[in-house]
Order: structure tokens, then C-alpha cells, then sequence
């Protein structure tokens, strides 16, 4: 859809971002991706060695930078933590996301909780959900599974540390219904 | 010379929330009747819905998601489609573009309106409550007719919306705003004026900007502390530009700069009531003929679906209580989604609280609580201390025998299988 009265400088200010962290980072792959709405993203995948230090960067360009997710995810051989940020950037609101990946093996990234305080719980959730090791966290507890949960299960696993099919049982029903409405 | 002795006591609050009927657990640290420290122990009601989403496919999810909230379930399932809409590089007809904000709209003025009836009640003001949840009925009645549902409204689906607004309903829309607009004020006196109010919401749960920043405080929330940010705003989403959306700051309404108290976070709702009914009399009002979605059948849409996604999709909205984010990662050839992840704006909400509370009454607690509008689902264990001292910890599994023989006692010819199986859903 046409939006109207779009300034110009919108689509300078995601490009001219790209283009200047690109500068800052070569080593980080940097995209700029558009929706059919004309809203432009920003998609930056980074080694893990430089996560904590982009992340700095960025906080440092916009120091009220909203982090409003972390996506914790199991890509195959790799475990991988995605993060959006809305920067305030030369007057405009960007939207910007942020990848990194660490392999199954060896599944640490450092924890950016001191940037940003509040990637603290969206940690904790990948630590319990995918098994991402989260070097430096000051808080390792569980937050949304119960004490009692088995260890080295990871719900959103796709692999055999995954929950397995003897675990899911009558989605929780107390009732065991034999045989239920196939009888 | 004698030292001042500090007792510090921690009790549980929750998971049986007396606010909210909504399970969350926080840990309170006391030093008398203030409070000194918060820990929020959450997943009293995780019901693995990232899980179950790993199987299911983008059409069935979009129900799913619609499910995880009664009150934002449209927000949720909009938010959803957009994320898939970018994945999969989709176009949405103008008209259904209006009818998600029409509907949008009015799923807000029902949460507000029930945020502010939940606001008096949590301080023993029934009078209001009965006031505001009265008015609501009205939109839920307007939702009735528009979408067939109170809640769960399965208005959305992906590239469209599922039923077009008529002119009928579009007379019962302009009739139900005409109601509001007479409403309002009423609301606006008793909210803004009122003494009692203002005693009990200003300077109560205090969220500095700082801790509003650092804790990604969203929503009435965030605004409420003076981040100026509305994702419909931020985001350029579909037609609100056109429709003039801009952030309403408390500034705006109480006419003082933010405080980012329960009372600055009530103003903001306030006048968040206003500008739906105005975005919704322009979008009324603006709305084109034409298709209303781009996939004529469900089960066209999950063929296409199926090539036409293929990679990453953001979805961003602002929900009634804030940012609402959703994830979804898909590859082609697969009709199932990779990865989806919802992130309710609670999440942020509830740390910025608990942070925000720190120094306050316990008295103010549940009121502080009640300000972020906190959407959350909880059933987890209790703890239970024996005459000894011993503790003692009751799972699932103990509370469900108990239940069982209970039920056996007061029914002896019960039937069906009462054994209780597997771990059940996580809890």
C-alpha cells in the first residue's frame, strides 16, 4: 500500500544506518529488508565474539533504545538468539534486529543484560527453552518452567533433547478418557 | 547504646492473585509494611503454546494465537498474521486494512474500559467499576454484531480480514461511538477529579523513565513515565498514518508533565478511549469498496503458504497494554513454521512494576499491579507448612488425588477413570 506523505528521509536513515554499521563491523552481515507496507527493517547477523560490543554500539547511538524481544531458536546445528531493538536514530524510529548463533556443542553467548536489562529475562527464557548459555548472567533460575521440570530438556528443541512423544500424555487431561471419541 | 533491629519478612503474593483473577506469584521482602525488594516467579499458566505451534500450521496457528488472551485476542492473532504477512511478502486490500483498525479499536475501548473498572475495584471503589464495566458492554455488544463473538473475535486471517463490515454494521459501530461520546466524560470527571482517586493513584508505583527505559517498559505503561512511543506510530502500520495516530502521553490529558504513577498510566488509558473513537469515526468514514482479503478459501491459503514463505517475519503492534511483538521463521515447502514467538507486552510491564513498587505501601501493592493491566495465564504447587515446621510441598499430582478422593467422598458412584497420567502439560 501507497503511504502517504512518507518523507524521503525515511528510507535514507535505515539505508545510511546500514551502510554505517557496516563500516563500524565488517564482519557483520547487514540487510536492510522491506514488507509490502514500506516498512523497512534492518537484519544484522553478527559472530558472537562481536555480539556484546555492537550491542554497546547500538545502545550507545540511541541511549533509550527499546529491546523489546529476544527469539531464542534451535536452527539445526546451531542455537540461535535474535534480538529487535527500536533505535531512535537521526529522528527516526528503526526497527532493527539482531542475530547470533553459537553451534549445539558449544552453545555460549555472552549476556548483554548490563546493556540492556531487561534481555535478562528473555535469557532466562532461552537458557530453560533452547539451552543457549548465557556467559555472565547474573540470574541462571528457571523462569517459566516448574523446579521439578526433568534436566537437559529443552521444550523448544527440535533435536532428541526435545520433549519426547512417552512425555506428552492426554495434553494434561487429569482424566484419562479411553479412547475418547473414537470409541 | 542499643542497635535498631530491621525485620525483614518475605511473603508470597499470589499465585491466586486477590487483584486479578490471574495467577502470577511475586515474592515480596517487607521491612514492616514497606516494600523492599520484588522477585516475579512466573509460568503458572504455561501451557507450551510455542510448542504446540511447532506443529500446527500458519491457518491453525492463527486460532491458536487468537487463544492465548481473551481480552487482546485479536492484537494477538493480528499481530501473528502481519509477522506471516512479511514472511511470506503479502499485500493486504486497503478495505481489510480499515476493518483491522475499526475492529482493533474497539477490542481497545473493552480493555481499557475493563482495566479502569479493575483499577476502582482494587481500591474498594465498586461504584466506578460498575460504571465503566456497564459502559463496556456496549462494545461488547458492537463486537457481537460485527464479528459474531464477545471475545475471540477470528476477525483477521492472513492477507485479509475474514468478514466485511456492512452498512448495518457500520450503523450500530457509529451508534455504539455516539454513546461513548457521551459516556466519556462522565468517566473522564471521575477519573481525572475525583479525590478519592487521585489520593489513592498519584505518586503510587512511581516508574521513573530510567527504569521505564531499562526494563523496555511498553504500552499505557511506558507513557505513563514519559517514553514517547505507540507501535501503531513507530511502526507506520498499514493505514494509521493516514488516520493520524500519534502517541497519547499523559502531558495530553491531566495536562502535568509525566509522574509515572497509577494515575498517570489511568490518564493515558483515558485518553487512549478518545482517540479510538475517533480513529474509528475516520476510519468509518475514509473506508474503500473492495476486496476484503486476498486468498478466497482456508485451504487456498495453506497451499500457498506453504511456497510463499520463506524466511523471517517481524510483526509489530500496539496491543491495548503495549508492543506487541511476534516471530515467526518459516521454510519453503513446509506448511509448518519453524519458529513462532509471541511476546505479550506484560513481560516487560511486569518488571518495570516490580522494579517501580520498590519503597511503596503493601497496601498499594495490588493497585501497582493492576496499573500495567497485567495479562498473564498461571497452577503450579503450594507450599504447606505442618504443625512441626516441616515443609511440606503439594505438586499436581498430590492436589489431584486430594480432589479425587474428595470427589469420591461426597459421590461414591462417580464414574470414568480418575487415574491421573504423565507429567501432564509442563506444569
Amino acid at each position: 500500500m501507497e503511504e502517504q506523505g512518507k518523507p524521503n528521509v525515511t528510507e535514507d536513515a535505515t539505508e545510511a544506518f546500514a551502510q554505517e554499521l557496516l563500516n563500524e563491523f565488517p564482519s557483520a552481515s547487514v540487510e536492510v529488508r522491506e514488507n509490502k507496507l514500506g516498512r523497512k527493517r534492518v537484519w544484522i547477523r553478527v559472530d558472537r565474539k562481536e555480539y556484546k560490543a555492537l550491542m554497546r554500539h547500538l545502545r550507545a547511538l540511541d541511549p533509550e533504545a527499546h529491546y523489546s524481544i529476544g527469539i531464542e531458536q534451535d536452527m539445526g546445528d546451531h542455537l540461535g538468539f535474535t534480538s529487535h531493538l527500536l533505535l531512535t536514530w537521526r529522528g527516526e524510529a528503526l526497527s532493527v534486529l539482531v542475530e547470533v548463533r553459537a553451534p549445539k556443542d558449544d552453545p555460549r553467548i555472552d549476556d548483554i543484560s548490563e546493556i540492556f536489562p531487561i534481555a535478562l529475562q528473555f535469557e532466562r527464557e532461552g537458557m530453560e527453552m533452547v539451552g543457549i548459555d548465557f556467559e555472565g548472567a547474573p540470574d541462571k533460575r528457571r523462569l517459566f518452567l516448574p523446579e521439578d521440570f526433568p534436566e537437559g530438556i529443552y521444550p523448544l528443541r527440535l533435536d532428541d533433547k526435545g520433549v519426547s512423544e512417552d512425555m506428552v500424555k492426554n495434553a494434561g487431561h487429569p482424566y484419562y478418557l479411553k479412547g475418547g471419541s473414537k470409541r | 547504646m542499643t542497635e535498631k533491629v530491621e525485620y525483614w519478612v518475605k511473603i508470597p503474593f499470589g499465585p491466586i492473585h486477590p487483584g486479578l483473577e490471574e495467577p502470577e506469584k511475586f515474592i515480596l521482602t517487607l521491612d514492616g509494611e514497606r516494600i523492599i525488594n520484588v522477585d516475579v516467579k512466573l509460568g503458572y499458566n504455561l501451557r507450551g503454546i510455542q510448542w504446540i505451534g511447532l506443529r500446527r500450521n500458519y491457518v491453525q496457528i492463527m486460532y491458536l494465537a487468537e487463544r492465548m488472551c481473551g481480552i487482546c485476542s485479536f492484537s494477538h492473532n493480528h499481530t501473528y498474521t502481519r509477522a506471516v504477512e512479511e514472511a511470506a511478502g503479502i499485500e493486504v486490500p486497503e478495505r481489510a486494512e480499515y476493518i483491522r483498525v475499526i475492529v482493533g479499536e474497539l477490542e481497545r475501548i473493552h480493555s481499557h474500559l475493563l482495566n479502569l473498572g479493575v483499577l476502582a475495584h482494587d481500591i474498594g471503589y465498586d461504584t466506578v467499576l460498575h460504571l465503566t464495566w456497564l459502559a463496556r458492554e456496549k462494545v461488547m455488544d458492537t463486537l457481537e454484531a460485527v464479528s459474531g463473538n464477545r471475545v475471540n473475535y477470528s476477525m483477521v486471517t492472513i492477507g485479509g480480514v475474514r468478514r466485511d463490515i456492512d452498512e448495518k454494521r457500520k450503523r450500530i459501530i457509529l451508534d455504539a461511538m455516539k454513546y461513548y461520546r457521551e459516556v466519556l466524560p462522565q468517566m473522564e470527571d471521575f477519573f481525572l477529579q475525583d479525590p478519592t482517586i487521585e489520593a489513592r493513584f498519584r505518586d503510587v508505583a512511581v516508574i521513573s523513565r530510567r527504569v521505564a527505559v531499562e526494563q523496555g517498559a511498553v504500552g499505557p505503561t511506558g507513557r505513563g513515565s514519559g517514553l514517547k512511543d505507540d507501535a501503531r506510530w513507530s511502526e507506520r502500520l498499514g493505514v494509521y498514518p493516514d488516520l493520524g495516530i500519534k502517541p497519547v502521553m499523559p502531558q495530553d490529558v491531566t495536562g502535568e508533565r509525566p509522574h509515572g504513577d497509577v494515575f498517570d498510566r489511568a490518564a493515558v488509558r483515558i485518553g487512549e478511549i478518545k482517540q479510538s473513537i475517533e480513529l474509528i469515526e475516520h476510519a468509518l468514514d475514509q473506508m474503500p469498496d473492495g476486496k476484503i482479503k486476498v486468498f478466497a478459501k482456508d485451504n487456498i491459503l495453506v497451499a500457498k503458504l506453504r511456497n510463499l514463505v520463506d524466511g523471517e517475519g517481524i510483526g509489530r503492534y500496539e496491543a491495548p497494554r503495549g508492543e506487541l511483538v511476534h516471530y515467526v521463521r518459516g521454510k519453503k515447502g513446509s506448511d509448518k513454521p519453524l519458529r513462532w514467538k509471541p511476546r505479550e507486552p506484560t513481560f516487560p510491564n511486569l518488571f518495570a512494576v516490580a522494579k517501580g513498587v520498590i519503597g511503596d505501601q503493601l497496601a498499594d501493592f495490588v493497585v501497582a499491579v493492576a496499573s500495567i493491566d497485567p495479562c498473564l495465564s498461571c497452577t503450579d504447587r503450594v507450599a504447606v507448612m505442618e504443625d512441626r515446621g516441616r515443609k511440606r510441598v503439594l505438586t499436581e499430582r498430590d492436589l489431584i488425588k486430594a480432589s479425587i478422593k474428595k470427589t469420591r467422598e461426597i459421590n461414591p458412584d462417580i464414574r470414568g477413570d480418575p487415574t491421573p497420567v504423565g507429567l501432564g502439560c509442563s506444569r
